[in-house]
């Protein structure tokens, strides 16, 4: 039925836009609204009108500006309980502390990878990885004095596994900063 | 633009000012000692020429409210009808009702009484 496809398009677009509000409470908009349009057209099609979704979808507006009136709350942080601003700071602080740690940690690894995988062009014997201890450790790095007995895994293969370790760990951090960052 | 259109697009932009600054009393004034979901309510205020609000605005102003403690929602199934969500006013609510009740009062009464009062007597009147 072409009128339920657009009402389930236009409910599914909403949740889309509704995604900043909790799970449950973006469900609870959809549940009311979606209630709220069967109940128009069941009472049309009782009343032997024309069933017209798209004038009820209509008085909704559009999806995006509709979850946007949910969601300004969140956005500009307008009615907060009382003491719950503080919390919001609290919040905040940890969370830029957060993101600069993530940033640092992340990209230092990536550039050590990268690093790495540079000197192991110039000096292919003091760099590599090593299994020491029996496997029971890996070493991985820039050795005045290579782990004596025991066998380089990698070889030559050390420079790609470096640098897709190394660009692997850059997405990875950036990801996590553009969640830290949506949170700040 | 004709003046007219100038004049009506001025008037109709007051109209939405008024609904607008009125919607929380109005929707307020109609869930006082009663309880009613969403689609029975926009229907009771599009009844009313200076109420007629639309589901978009209805809706989000609702979760508002709610967020705020001023009305309660619950969900209601009766018999066979897909559930729906109930609206009533809290405490708060009627505590919110009275205070906006004073001052739509007040409002009225100053202007009624300005326009009860068209001078020159009372009041000074402005260019004459």
């Amino acid at each position: 039925m072409e009128q339920c496809d657009m009402i389930h398009q236009y409910l599914k677009e909403l949740e889309r836009y509704l995604a900043r509000l909790e799970k449950a409470q973006a469900q609870e908009v959809l549940k009311e609204i979606e209630s709220h349009i069967f109940d128009v057209l069941e009472q049309q099609q009782g009343s032997g009108q024309v069933v017209d979704a798209k004038a009820i979808l209509q008085g909704f507006g559009e999806p995006r500006q509709l979850a946007f009136a949910y969601i300004a709350h969140i956005t500009d942080g307008a009615p907060p309980p009382a003491g719950f601003k503080a919390i919001q700071k609290v919040k905040q602080g940890v969370t830029a502390t957060l993101y600069y740690t993530m940033a640092a940690f992340g990209f230092s690894i990536a550039f050590a990878l990268l690093f790495v995988a540079g000197a192991k062009i110039f000096m292919p014997d003091s760099v590599g990885a090593w299994s020491a201890g029996n496997g029971n450790s890996l070493a991985i790095g820039f050795f005045a004095s290579p782990y004596p007995a025991d066998q380089e895994l990698l070889g030559a293969w050390f420079i790609p596994v470096a640098i897709f370790s190394a660009l692997l760990v850059i997405t990875l951090t950036r990801k996590v900063l553009r969640v830290l960052k949506n949170n700040m | 633009m004709t003046i007219e259109e100038k004049e009506e697009k001025t008037q109709e932009k007051w109209e939405v000012q008024l609904r607008k600054g009125t919607l929380e009393l109005v929707i307020l004034a109609a869930l006082q000692h009663r309880t009613l979901y969403g689609l029975e309510l926009l229907k009771l205020l599009q009844s009313f020429k200076s109420a007629a609000i639309t589901e978009g605005t209805l809706y989000p102003l609702l979760d508002r409210l709610k967020r705020e403690g001023i009305v309660d929602a619950q969900w209601v199934q009766e018999g066979d009808v897909r559930p729906r969500k109930y609206y009533s006013l809290t405490t708060t609510g009627h505590h919110k009702l009275a205070d906006l009740i004073t001052l739509w009062r007040q409002s009225v009464f100053d202007i009624e009484f300005l326009l009860a009062h068209p001078g020159p007597d009372v009041l000074p009147v402005q260019g004459e």
